[in-house]
């Protein structure tokens, strides 16, 4: 036993130490992790501030012209009150959906195991510009499946429509599709904002006589107000950038809004009228900062009760019969947010053509083969976008990986300063970015227009604050003294980075990888401002195809899109899943 | 005398709290901890006890002042000198264990010979060897989330062992286990300290644990060290109320001092008459002092004994401890005194009775400005 005393640990001379004199010198991971994080801090910054600039300073003089063409642009009013419409809308109900799903699955017997968790964010897997694409090919009015399926049912019952009775070419429709894949933000929040919340606080007020109702709103929605306020947040800064759903569905109900504009004076305006796009630009950052502040406000003058660490399991409110509509509810939302989209997009890319009646025998896989290999530029606009997406979701992570524990072990202004500029582009909209970086790095001297590159840099920019706040979460759970006991350990802070906090966080850090990669591969922000044709990716092929109206070919491009990102995701998730179930224990 | 394996100088460290101001949470601290040696760092959350350890480990940066391990500068303020934690060749364990949740026993302890960059096959033969050596090697292949408290702590402490270095810090490692599991730990921790012959800096709020562990106890309050030495100087002899208080049970009777004697003893004037009181340190005229003494130091008589103090009074409360009766005996309106007796025999309540203590059992404190420490901790 006395061994261990003999045995001299390996002991280096003080000379080779890592002698650290105070402050002046960092530690070689110290600044890894700052060349990281001022490195993405420029990313973000420059091309916004080229942004800033462009809209004041022309020709080398101060100038208000640009932002009197915006003022001046035709049917300015109509785009606003469609934006905000839309928005608010869209916005509001996703907010409902997402807080009763959410209440119902965390405060009631409707709760169906791990498969409650999994369910309502199955709809991230697939990309927004696909499932629009889908509800497309179901909701059109003549042609549209389900339409169709209905008339064929109320045939049967003697009533004969032409076409309808929905139509997804509507603002009902455009509001209805735009909520649909709103939802799985809030369910998110309001989901780890219920769980947060000691469910004691509600069963005192059970107790206190307070009914279901009651105690819903008045204990329940006043304790979760930051995580709705978050939601609301949220959901108003993807809802002003969204771009998949407005220029598909409300093309066809010509409903322009705001983004949809931005992109065709980009893109379909020669010469592009980029002054104008920076302006409403604007525009969109001026109400996202003013909702911001409106958040930050209401939660600072709140108190609300939360707790950390491990919130003791309150028993769940039993539904009865009630419980099988609850869970219908979280079924309904899988189906039309996933399984009827997919459903259309598979027959009509299986069919050949998108017509409602289906020729169930001469269903080929001829599309797939034209899209997924034998036109060229199809296929390499697929893998453009798989390739953008592995890559940037793994050089997005690890960038915020390292900004997350850097900012988690070093409290000062730089640390401040590079965390609040990896979560400023939530503030921004994508395409104003998107915008910034065809300013910033298109021509001289970096030369980037048409690149790969360029896209990589402005997707990894554009989507740094989810990536950002899924490694914050990650880090979050990482003690101190973890990392302590791994210094005196002996261990240098980049072996203590990779063999301990990296391990660690590897749940957290695989789900914002996932949600990443889908954002990457089926991005049709930064693509339908930076994307040519030497750098075609699969959202913009997507749009261009609909714009030629051929429907299997567009079916079989989104369908192709939706199986490999949902393909690598449940590979990854089937890979890390035995790992994180030991470290998600403690 | 051994060799001095920690020396601390002046050691100062600022926090600052959330609305500004400034707090000392090491206040000139000097301290060296011999070889061989356990020091106790003992005081109320708070005192600055566990940043003091930090700083020694390197996980907290002192502002001013010197740290040296092993005659080596580790931290110094004028020569702007600090060593990271990885490079003190020294081992510490928390008070959560910070066992790594993905690793299992082995790897744990595995981590800091791979950091020094051990072969392979000693990593494997001392990791074995040391989980031995702690009790639990069959635990080599488990995850921590799968074992009991005390398991942890074991595997904490191979963890720690397992480099050969020769300080080992310890941070309130017994806090999280349950009473029995602690008791036996702690006999365990002094065995393994006597045999590998480590030096050890212990911290506690429990005074218990202090007495059992400690060569040495260094008891803090406000950041400085306001008394160290053995165990029983501690507890016998405190120099001041805090300390005394901190340290057991004490009773206190409040007073001025009139004159000192001749003899070296002190006239102490209190609401009970004229005591006169040994005592080691010169007291000024009218200074203000209490007396101090343990319950275990005085007795209960039906009357009074010769060539003690006595006082009267009647019983409050009488409670059966097992191992020995409390007695709290009301002497005036604002003083009361806690008597321990060995003899089980319980009282009744408003029994007249004599208090009878020792003169040399009193201890001449200064008054100071405050009163003892908080109950609470």
């Amino acid at each position: 036993m006395t061994e261990i005393d003999v045995a001299v640990a390996p002991e280096m001379p003080s000379k080779q130490r890592g002698v650290k004199t105070l402050g002046s010198k960092l530690t070689p991971f110290q600044a890894f992790s700052l060349l990281v994080g001022f490195g993405t801090a420029f990313l973000i910054l420059y091309p916004f501030s080229r942004v800033l600039v462009r809209l004041f300073w022309v020709d080398g003089s101060l100038n208000i012209e640009p932002f009197r063409n915006v003022v001046q642009l035709p049917n300015l009013g109509q785009l606003m009150f469609n934006t905000f419409t839309l928005v608010i809308a869209g916005g509001g109900i996703a907010l409902v959906v997402g807080f009763v799903l959410a209440w119902l699955n965390e405060r009631t017997d409707a709760r169906m195991g791990g498969l409650t968790d999994i369910l309502p964010l199955l709809p991230f897997v697939m990309p927004v510009i696909a499932a629009s694409a889908g509800w497309v090919i179901i909701g059109a009015p003549r042609a549209g499946y389900f339409n169709y399926y209905i008339r064929e049912v109320l045939d049967l019952v003697g009533i004969h429509l032409k076409q309808g009775p929905f139509d997804i070419f509507t603002w009902y429709g455009l509001i209805f599709v735009y909520a649909l894949y709103l939802i799985p933000y809030p369910y998110l929040l309001i989901s780890a904002g219920l769980r947060n919340l000691d469910p004691s606080l509600e069963e005192q007020a059970r107790v206190c006589g307070a009914g279901l109702w009651k105690t819903l709103r008045r204990v329940t929605l006043p304790n979760v107000w930051p995580s709705i306020a978050g939601s609301a947040l949220i959901v108003a800064t993807i809802g002003f950038a969204m771009i998949s759903v407005p220029i598909l569905i409300g093309t066809g109900a010509d409903i322009q809004v705001i983004s949809t504009r931005i992109v065709r004076l980009l893109n379909f305006t020669y010469p592009p009228k980029t002054a104008e796009a920076v302006g409403l630009s604007v525009v969109v950052l001026i109400v996202l900062v003013a909702i911001w502040r409106l958040q930050a406000r209401l939660i600072r003058g709140g108190r609300f009760a939360t707790i950390g660490g491990r919130a003791a399991r309150g028993r769940r409110i039993e539904l009865g019969k009630w419980r099988w509509v609850a869970r219908s509810l979280t079924f309904g939302y899988v189906f039309l947010a996933l399984i009827a989209p997919l459903y259309g997009l598979l027959i009509t890319s299986l069919n050949g053509f998108w017509s409602p009646k289906t020729r169930w025998g001469q269903l080929t896989l001829e599309h797939f083969r034209t899209v997924l290999w034998f036109d060229q530029k199809t296929r390499d606009s697929l893998f453009n976008s798989v390739y953008l997406g592995l890559i940037g979701a793994t050089i997005g992570m690890i960038i915020a990986a390292t900004i997350s524990s850097y900012v988690q072990r070093s409290t000062g202004k730089v640390s401040v300063f590079i965390d609040g500029v990896a979560k400023l582009p939530a503030a921004v909209s994508g395409l104003i970015i998107a915008v910034g970086f065809i300013l910033a790095f298109a021509g001289p001297p970096f030369k980037l227009h048409g690149t790969m590159l360029i896209l990589l840099l402005a997707f990894i920019a554009t989507h740094m604050p989810s990536g950002s706040i899924a490694a914050d979460g990650a880090a979050s759970q990482v003690g101190h003294s973890l990392m302590e006991a791994a210094y005196v350990s002996g261990a240098s802070e980049s072996r203590t980075f990779w063999r301990i906090n990296i391990p660690l966080m590897l749940p957290g850090l695989v789900a914002g990888w996932s949600l990443l990669f889908v954002r990457y591969a089926g991005d049709f922000q930064a693509s339908a401002i930076l994307s040519g044709t030497s750098n075609q990716t699969a959202g913009k092929k997507i749009i261009e195809i609909y714009e030629m109206g051929s429907y299997a070919y567009l079916a079989a491009l989104a369908m192709g899109l939706t199986l490999v990102t949902g393909t690598i995701i449940g590979v990854v998730f089937a890979l890390t899943r035995r790992r994180s179930s030991i470290s998600s224990v403690v | 005398m051994a060799d001095v394996v920690v020396e601390v100088r002046n050691l100062q460290k600022t926090f600052k709290r959330a609305d500004g101001t400034l707090v000392k949470a090491i206040d000139d601290v000097s301290l060296s901890v011999r070889s061989g040696e356990c020091i106790v760092l003992l005081g109320p959350s708070g005192c600055g006890k566990t940043t003091l350890l930090r700083s020694i480990a390197g996980l907290e940066k002192p502002e001013d002042g010197e740290i040296l391990i092993n005659s080596e500068t580790m931290f110094s303020g004028d020569q702007r000198i600090e060593i990271p934690p990885q490079n003190r060749a020294l081992s510490m364990i928390f008070q959560s264990y910070a066992l790594w949740p993905h690793m299992t026993a082995f790897d744990n302890v595995a981590f800091p010979l791979r950091s020094r960059k051990t072969s392979k096959e000693e990593v494997a033969e001392r990791v074995n060897q040391t989980l031995e050596m702690v009790g639990v090697p069959e635990l080599a292949g488990q995850h921590p989330s799968d074992m009991s408290g005390g398991q942890q702590q074991r595997v904490a402490l191979a963890r720690a062992l397992v480099a050969g270095d020769d300080l080992i810090l310890l941070d309130e490692p017994l806090s999280n286990v349950d009473a029995k599991v602690r008791d036996q730990l702690r006999r365990e921790l002094v065995e393994m300290q006597r045999e590998l012959n480590f030096s050890a800096i212990y911290v506690t709020h429990d005074q218990i644990e202090a007495m059992e562990l400690a060569d040495r106890i260094a008891v803090m309050e406000l950041g400085k060290i306001v008394q160290l030495g053995p165990p029983r100087d501690i507890y016998e002899k405190p120099s001041t109320r805090y300390v005394a208080n901190f340290i057991g049970t004490v009773n206190e009777l409040p007073g001025t001092v009139s004159s000192m004697n001749p003899d070296g003893s002190a006239a102490v004037k209190t609401q009970l008459g004229i005591v006169n009181v040994p005592s080691e340190e010169e007291f000024p005229e009218g200074s203000g002092v209490v007396l101090a003494f343990r319950p275990e130091r005085c007795s209960i008589s039906p009357q009074q004994v010769d060539g003690s103090l006595n006082w009267k009074g009647s019983v409050n409360t009488s409670s059966f401890f097992g191992s020995h009766t409390e007695h709290h005996i009301k002497i005036s309106e604002d003083i009361s005194f806690i008597v321990w007796q060995a003899d089980p025999k319980q009282l009744t309540h408003d029994e007249e009775v004599w208090v009878t203590v020792d003169h040399t059992n009193l201890r001449v404190l200064p008054f100071e400005g405050h009163e003892g420490i908080d109950e609470n901790h």
